[in-house]
């Protein structure tokens, strides 16, 4: 068990060195020179090679590429071409917002869709199942921020039920900080809910049709100890798993939702450094938010153990 | 048998809806079971023995499946219950062993927790003393070490253990009727008999009437007191287990028979298979005109591709579908 | 007959009619004969041809017909009584829909309905050139790597760490190297959906590879590009046709939120994310700017997602009934 634990954790070494090549390498091809952008307007021709060599820009790329993870390990992301502050500071401002939408939808989302794949199996071919897979079918395709207008115009413009935009910090209450993430939890989950729910449908159809299934009927068990304990245990790996890999979507539609309703997160921050060009932000975000997708799909597989007591490293 | 049986089932009809068409799995199928008794369901795989079982449970899916028909247990009809009443009756009074003990128990519920599960429903017990009940259950079907297994996984028990297993649940609330479905076509020979024994041994202590689905004679010939023979989801023969192996009516029987050892003679652990009988079942898709066995029959004839055969009473208790069966001067 | 279960009309036994045409002669007297029995459930009739596949296979029916009407709008954009749609008319700014804007006018004064029309093309365009460069580059990269031992480590690795970036994530970083450009977007959108396909290509040949007659295929000494020819490539096919549809369902709503965050196409092109991006500013008071593109960008992406669950469905019987 901790030689698989040790072995998993050492195979995720070589997807971050990746993902931190291509981030740096992001940097090295940007366009625009930042010796010359330091230099200013007036300065010759030598004095650009004279910053670009006291900046180390002169060195070869792998020189480069290593000082730079040598950097990044000792936790330092390097400095905003825009605020000239630690990426690292600024990333740290934003990201409360981003952790609370991210939860909420967690939460919100894996409690509906699990429900939902759960119902429309026991009821394949019935009009219960039909209508889940057309919300599952609608959720992939209508995109994030069309969803979130269109949630935005009805329950906060219109009905007035919610607040319109913006976030409020958790030290500021409960509720206040709830209100604010309703909506784009809904937005942003419906994609998520899709995915959990088209996979638990799938999962659980397999399940059902198994033996012990029949078993646990045949024991007198009514329908919900049946669907929920005997069946739901047997199909929570794939359903975990799915959870996992949906993080993806989550990170990348929090982009747009924090947009669409003027969070002030990181995703809010990815949209603003794009506009600005300022590379180091786009860098520090994109590692940051792919470590966090590596880290909690790991953790996810040796949760696998807990879940099913065949499962052995 | 005395009195009103304590499962009779008459003309029961299950038929499923396919894409192409509907089938028939079981058409018209009637017979009883007396309390206490060991009834034997044979015939080949595909000819409703199983589809006959599940429906008395209910457990089939409707739709696609439709039971007509009626299925009497303590004289009540089984298909007219409401569902609530039906699961009281499942795991209590009737119980199920299925043909795969691989499968049939769940993988990540412990031993113990399945055991205990039929007792904490039907009779109430706390977790405490359902586990207990457990304990002494194992003990009863000869499991070894049994405050060990059961905190184990049905992983890490031998298919006979399993089976074992599977028989605790079933029998964990006395009831009065033990269906077992192919109960030991899955595991070994000598597995098997130990099964068997331990059938026998616990029918003769809870007192339950047992009905046996089986494809093996041999089976048949150790524990069953009478025989219904199925086929195309007809019920095409029925006798007490001596007369049936003494004098088989019905060709398709015959046909069952042929390379089977005499009765009593399983011990010495031969292949107890069927007899290949040439060609296949008919398709169920649809009516079948005349009789169902006449596309297999060594003997047909014009008459049997016209007319199907009534069920009738060829001897005192043994009732035959066949025109050309011989007919004791008593029955009738 | 006894009483039956439950209380549908049709539960209850009727007795059928016999079948097959020619009466039957009555049986010879003593002969015992069998009482017929009766149908449970109602023999159903059977209708046309083109109905039955419309009834087994309405996602691929509807889907494909959505597509083609957007499909004929892109190309026949300049013949629906549109305008030019990056005509500028401050004049007319921010007008309500009416018989002269069927769709309203933005905050220049374009004619929102031209735009739509007109938007079709980019999203079409994105969505299939996407799907079909990334099968390509996919297939090429799965092929690879399932066919050479020694590069697959390394192949593989690389694809990890690609799919470890969410792709609208890898997208953007991407557009932020580059200008603006419907090529630029469709190349980053690529990239970020390669690994997919590559994951999936070396699946299904590192399965193949197992197969009896490809090993017989190889130690018989066939040719690699005929191996791949002959047993691979028909078999990748199928579930790669299926891939290809979402990934252009999902290129198509990368390509919207690219162009909505201002990291896609120039925002003189009209494209539905370049619209919603102009409404943005004024969705509280003039939601129609958004509504109407939103409402051409989700029909279109649905249609494309019912033709991959559709040809999913047909092209693989036994995963029907999943996901």
């Amino acid at each position: 068990m901790l030689g698989y634990i040790g072995r998993r954790i050492l195979a995720t070494i070589p997807v971050m060195a990746v993902v931190g090549l291509f981030v740096f390498s992001l940097l090295y091809f940007a366009p625009g020179d930042p010796a010359a952008i330091i230099a200013g307007d007036q300065a010759s021709p030598e004095d650009i090679i004279r910053i670009r060599a006291t900046l180390g820009l002169d060195r070869p790329f792998l020189v480069r590429f290593g000082e730079w993870s040598w950097h990044i390990l000792h936790g330092d992301l390097g400095t905003s071409i825009f605020t000239n502050l630690p990426v690292t500071t600024m990333i740290g401002q934003r990201v409360q917002p981003t952790v609370s939408l991210m939860l909420v939808t967690l939460v919100f989302a894996i409690a509906v869709a699990v429900p939902l794949g759960v119902v429309a199996a026991w009821k394949a071919g019935s009009l219960i199942d039909r209508l889940v897979m057309g919300l599952a079918v609608t959720g992939f395709s209508v995109p994030v921020f069309v969803v979130g207008y269109i949630l935005a115009y009805v329950f906060a413009l219109q009905l007035g039920w919610l607040p319109v935009q913006g976030y409020t910090p958790i030290e500021q209450g409960l509720w206040p900080w709830l209100s604010h993430l309703i909506l784009p939890a809904v937005t942003l989950g419906l994609v998520y809910i899709a995915l959990i729910a088209r996979v638990t449908r799938a999962t659980m159809l397999d399940v059902l049709s198994q033996d012990y299934v029949r078993t646990a009927r045949a024991k007198g068990l009514a329908q919900g100890p049946v669907l929920f304990v005997h069946a739901l245990k047997n199909a929570a790996v794939p359903i975990v798993t799915v959870i996992g890999i949906g993080i993806a979507l989550l990170i990348g539609g929090a982009v747009v939702t924090e947009t669409v309703f003027a969070i002030p997160g990181l995703g809010r921050l990815t949209v603003d450094a794009i506009l600005r060009r300022d590379y180091p932000i786009i860098q520090g975000i994109v590692l940051l938010f792919s470590f966090v997708y590596v880290l909690v799909n790991l953790a996810i597989d040796l949760f696998y153990t807990l879940l099913d007591p065949r499962i052995r490293y | 048998m005395s009195g009103a049986p304590l499962l009779s089932i008459e003309n029961l009809q299950v038929h499923f809806r396919t894409p192409d068409g509907v089938n028939r799995a079981v058409d018209g199928v009637s017979f009883a079971i007396g309390s206490g008794e060991t009834l034997a369901i044979v015939g080949e795989s595909g000819c409703g023995k199983s589809v006959t079982s599940m429906s008395i449970l209910r457990l089939l899916p409707e739709p696609p499946a439709r039971i007509a028909g009626a299925i009497k247990f303590e004289g009540k009809n089984l298909l007219d219950l409401p569902n609530s009443a039906m699961r009281k009756i499942r795991g209590n009074d009737i119980s199920v062993i299925f043909q795969e003990p691989m499968t049939s128990l769940n993988p990540v519920l412990t031993v113990g927790r399945q055991i205990g599960e039929t007792l904490r429903l039907h009779q109430g017990l706390s977790r405490r003393a359902a586990e207990e009940r457990a304990v002494e259950m194992l003990t009863l079907v000869g499991i070894p070490e049994p405050r060990r297994r059961v905190r184990e996984y049905p992983h890490q028990l031998s298919g006979g253990m399993r089976q074992r297993v599977m028989i605790a649940i079933a029998l964990a609330c006395s009831p009065k009727l033990l269906i077992a479905d192919e109960p030991t076509t899955a595991l070994d020979v000598t597995i098997q008999a130990q099964i068997l024994d331990l059938m026998r041994d616990l029918k003769a202590r809870v007192g339950a009437a047992i009905m046996l689905i089986t494809h093996d004679l041999g089976v048949v010939a150790e524990v069953a007191d009478r025989v219904v023979v199925m086929y195309a989801g007809r019920k095409v023969e029925e006798a007490p287990v001596r007369d049936l192996f003494r004098a088989p009516r019905h060709p398709y029987t015959r046909g069952l028979m042929g390379a089977v050892p005499k009765l009593g003679a399983v011990e010495h652990g031969g292949d107890e298979r069927l007899a290949e009988i040439p060609g296949m079942v008919p398709s169920l898709k649809g009516r079948i005109e005349g009789c169902v066995f006449a596309g297999r029959c060594p003997d047909v004839t014009d008459l049997c591709r016209a007319y199907a055969p009534a069920l009738e009473p060829k001897a005192p208790g043994h009732l035959a579908a066949c025109h050309y069966a011989p007919k004791d001067a008593l029955a009738a | 007959m006894t009483a039956t279960v439950a209380p549908f009309p049709d539960r209850v036994p009727q007795a059928g009619a016999p079948p097959g045409g020619l009466p039957k002669a009555p049986p010879p007297p003593g002969l015992a004969v069998a009482a017929p029995l009766p149908d449970v459930i109602p023999v159903r009739k059977h209708r046309g041809k083109v109905w039955t596949y419309v009834r087994r296979n309405p996602t691929i029916v509807v889907g494909g017909v959505m597509l083609l009407i957007v499909f004929l709008m892109a190309l026949l954009a300049p013949w629906l009584g549109t305008v030019d749609p990056t005509a500028l008319a401050p004049a007319k700014r921010t007008r309500m829909p009416s018989a002269q804007y069927w769709f309203g006018t933005d905050m220049l004064g374009r004619d929102v309905y031209s735009r739509v029309v007109y938007g079709a093309r980019v999203s079409l365009l994105v969505g299939f050139a996407v799907a079909f460069l990334a099968s390509v580059a996919g297939l090429a990269v799965g092929l690879v790597s399932g066919m050479v031992r020694w590069l697959d480590g390394v192949v593989m690795r690389v694809v990890d760490g690609m799919m470890s970036i969410p792709p609208i994530l890898l997208a953007i970083a991407l557009m932020a190297l580059t200008r603006g450009s419907v090529q630029n977007v469709i190349i980053a959108i690529t990239i970020a959906e390669i690994p997919r396909v590559a994951r999936l290509v070396r699946g299904v040949v590192l399965s193949l590879r197992e197969q009896p007659y490809v090993e017989a295929a190889v130690t018989t000494g066939t040719r690699m590009p005929a191996i791949i020819w002959r047993h691979i490539l028909p078999n990748t096919l199928a579930p790669m046709t299926v891939q290809a549809t979402y990934i252009c369902a999902s290129a198509m709503i990368t390509e919207a939120i690219l162009s909505f965050i201002g990291a896609g196409v120039p925002p003189s092109t009209p494209s539905w994310g370049n619209i919603m991006a102009e409404g943005r500013a004024l969705w509280q008071v003039k939601f129609y700017i958004i509504l109407f593109p939103a409402i051409f960008l989700s029909m279109t992406v649905l249609a494309v997602n019912l033709v991959g669950d559709g040809l999913r469905d047909a092209l693989d019987p036994r995963m029907a009934k999943d996901v």
